[in-house]
């Protein structure tokens, strides 16, 4: 099959991300998810439009939210006759549909879609211990009263007790925190430098809702229009006075403030053929020009969790023929200040580029301006599969505003060692 | 007509007992009054209530049925009043309608007016509509009419108001399970405390045989099953046939036509109960 046509992004829409527990308390993945793309069918006049598919996932997710996507279109001003498919790869969930999304415009198999991911880390479904729910299935199958009744008297107390989902590694136990605080020692990241890119990253965002970049990005939700985790007066000297949430003695270098908070929001992404956009008189913003995605062990401490994504990125720069240095925008999604400067020092040392990536040399360094200029998931937050959606609409908004011909790089790391990233082109 | 601007809106509670209470003669006329409550602010926590018991997405739009119940307050204060003809107590809901202007939400900030007009004959005794407005901004942004019929002395002769649709003769779309608290759920967001939706015994005292659902909950669940364009720029009409007990469990018919909906609720187990016919038709 031939490439037929590029694929386009018209453009995104997310809510504000909010705090855990905070105005999106009682709102559930579905209600956000609804609420983020009622308000991109309003943006770009899609009521009762039959859009090619609507792709979306949600890392936290209630086991009656199986068909989360497809729900939630049937419950949104789309024609109900679009199809929507669910997909979960942590915190790549976002980019990762975008990605599924492009390459079927990309091959003509549809003209139009939407990509997107919601979060919630507030209305989080509850579970029983493992062996209470293995009992009451157990208990469950019984044949008869007396069976049932006897399984139920296995039944101990230590098996009563809810487990809520939580942020660490099945495999290892630990918190993602920790295994990044690990990777943190191991570059040498220094405290300074994490509040530094976080204090940026609050400065950046706030800067960008002042200039109104988000007007067009953002529909406002139960009372909140910004995101509610931005701090526009952040300073070195709050940030400094944080006590360290990971790590131990002092090689503890991250704080609350330099690691993303738990937050709830829903963001999505419009993306078609050009002639789609032709035809519905909407303006492309930027092509989709490529994606990877790449895994690494983290284990048996081979890497750090979350260093994937500077595996994905020299396997991508090589397929476009392109260098690091090659790009207008970098989106080097923070989990935590220390995932981006980690990847970036990684780039920069020739030992790690040559022996891990199989490169002559080292990939080298960027210019810093260049990176989140509008602020990211440190002050934004990050309801971990939104945070794709964010970055892509963003992203393409300012190529635009760039020009044709501009490039951006998305970094986006994830839960399980993994980490996808892509190319956006300004058009 | 004289204009009563209200400082806050009435409780229903008080209201209830105070026209379960009223005795003694009623006027022939309908009283020359409009009661109007200014800078109505919505409560996201009762809407968010409201959203999840009617099937709403929990958001920002209003659900079109939503400003009834802000301005049903005002109904229950005007009817309860002693200078209005009909007693509220025992008042049955027959239809309604309800014409959104604009999409609102939960941003706006609402001036209710409420007034009652057209009474009228009925076969079973004589009806009333309580019409409200809602005004943001100087604007009429939206309007409800809800009929009611107070049970008395027969007018056989008198004419039937307005034509409403047939039922969809679709197979069921489909079914829901209505739980026994449905009804003290939706007092507890919607005010409505009548007591013939609380509880088996205070539905009994005055005369049904269970407790019924709240017909403007059945009237929201339908619009909210018909999807979010059901809260934009349109008109719905909604007509009460029979009550639904609870608990229980109804079948959904919906037809779809250029335009506009028609929808209908009626027993599973006897087809010819149909409760509610609604129909929705987009501006």
């Amino acid at each position: 099959m031939t490439e037929t046509c590029r694929a386009a992004i018209i453009g995104g829409n997310r809510i504000p991300f909010a705090r855990q527990f905070g105005p999106y308390a009682e709102a559930s993945n579905q209600d956000m998810l609804t609420a983020a793309l009622e308000g991109l069918i309003a943006r770009y006049g899609l009521v009762g439009e039959r859009v090619g598919e609507v792709v979306a996932g949600a890392v936290v997710k209630h086991s009656r939210d199986f068909n989360l996507t497809r729900e939630s279109v049937l419950g949104s001003s789309l024609a109900p006759t679009t199809p929507a498919y669910d997909i979960q790869q942590a915190c790549g969930t976002g980019l990762e549909a975008a990605i599924l999304v492009a390459n079927k415009i990309r091959l003509g198999q549809i003209d139009s879609g939407i990509a997107g991911g919601v979060d919630t880390s507030s209305d989080a479904p509850i579970t029983v211990r493992e062996s209470l729910r293995r009992k009451l299935l157990r208990v469950n199958r019984g044949k008869s009263p007396v069976e049932m009744a006897t399984r139920l008297l296995a039944l101990r107390p230590g098996d009563l007790g809810i487990e809520i989902p939580a942020n660490s590694e099945p495999r290892t136990g630990l918190s993602m925190g920790e295994h990044m605080a690990q990777t943190a020692r191991r570059w040498a990241i220094s405290r300074e430098a994490q509040d530094e890119l976080a204090m940026m990253s609050h400065h950046n965002l706030a800067r960008a809702y002042d200039e109104g970049f988000f007007d067009d990005l953002v529909t406002s939700y139960l009372g909140l229009s910004r995101d509610q985790n931005l701090r526009p007066d952040s300073s070195m000297a709050k940030l400094s006075a944080l006590k360290p949430a990971f790590g131990k003695g002092d090689h503890a270098t991250m704080t609350a403030g330099n690691s993303t908070p738990l937050t709830d929001g829903a963001s999505v992404v419009l993306l078609a053929s050009e002639q789609w956009a032709a035809e519905h008189g909407l303006t492309v913003q930027a092509f989709f020009v490529d994606g990877e995605s790449a895994a690494i062990d983290y284990v048996h401490g081979d890497e750090g969790l979350l260093m994937a994504p500077a595996y994905a990125v020299p396997r991508l720069l090589a397929r476009q023929g392109l260098s690091l240095q090659d790009f207008d925008y970098y989106e080097i999604h923070e989990a935590f200040a220390a995932t981006v400067l980690s990847t970036l020092k990684a780039w920069e040392d020739e030992e790690f580029c040559t022996t891990r990536l199989g490169l002559p040399g080292p990939l080298g360094s960027i210019d810093r301006s260049r990176l989140n200029v509008n602020g990211s998931s440190l002050a934004a937050g990050h309801p971990f599969a939104a945070t794709g959606g964010r970055i892509v609409a963003s992203l393409a908004k300012m190529l635009h505003a760039k020009g044709p011909g501009s490039r951006g790089l998305i970094s986006i790391c994830a839960a399980g060692g993994q980490g996808v990233v892509a190319i956006l082109e300004g058009a | 007509m004289a204009t009563e601007t209200l400082s806050e809106a009435p409780r229903l509670g008080p209201i209830f007992l105070r026209s379960a209470l009223a005795r003694g003669p009623r006027p022939r006329t309908l009283p020359n009054t409009r009661l109007v409550l200014s800078d109505q602010g919505v409560d996201r926590a009762r809407l968010a209530d409201y959203q999840r018991l009617c099937g709403f997405p929990l958001g920002d739009t209003l659900p079109a049925t939503y400003p009834h119940i802000l301005g049903f307050a005002l109904q229950a204060e005007l009817m309860a009043r002693r200078d209005f003809p009909l007693p509220l107590a025992g008042l049955v809901h027959l239809a309604n309608s309800i014409t959104v202007h604009r999409r609102l939400t939960a941003q706006d900030v609402l001036t209710l007016t409420v007034y009652a007009e057209a009474l009228a004959e009925h076969p079973k005794g004589r009806t009333v509509d309580l019409v409200t407005l809602v005004d943001v901004d100087g604007h009429r942004v939206w309007e409800g009419r809800s009929t009611y019929l107070a049970r008395g002395t027969p007018h056989p002769d008198a004419p039937t108001r307005g034509e409403r649709p047939g039922i969809p003769r679709s197979p069921a779309a489909a079914h829901w399970r209505l739980a026994g608290d449905l009804g003290r759920r939706y007092a507890a967001v919607s005010g409505d405390v009548n007591p013939i939706h609380l509880h088996p015994l205070t539905a009994k005292l005055l005369g049904f045989p269970r407790m019924i659902a709240h017909g403007m909950w059945s009237y929201a669940r339908v619009l909210a099953a018909l999807g979010p364009l059901t809260s934009g720029p349109g008109t719905s009409q909604v007509w009460f046939l029979k009550p639904i007990y609870l608990p229980s469990s109804v079948d959904v018919l919906i037809a779809k036509d250029a335009g506009h909906i028609t929808a209908a609720l009626r027993s599973p187990r006897s087809h010819d109960t149909v409760h509610l016919v609604l129909r929705h038709e987009r501006a």
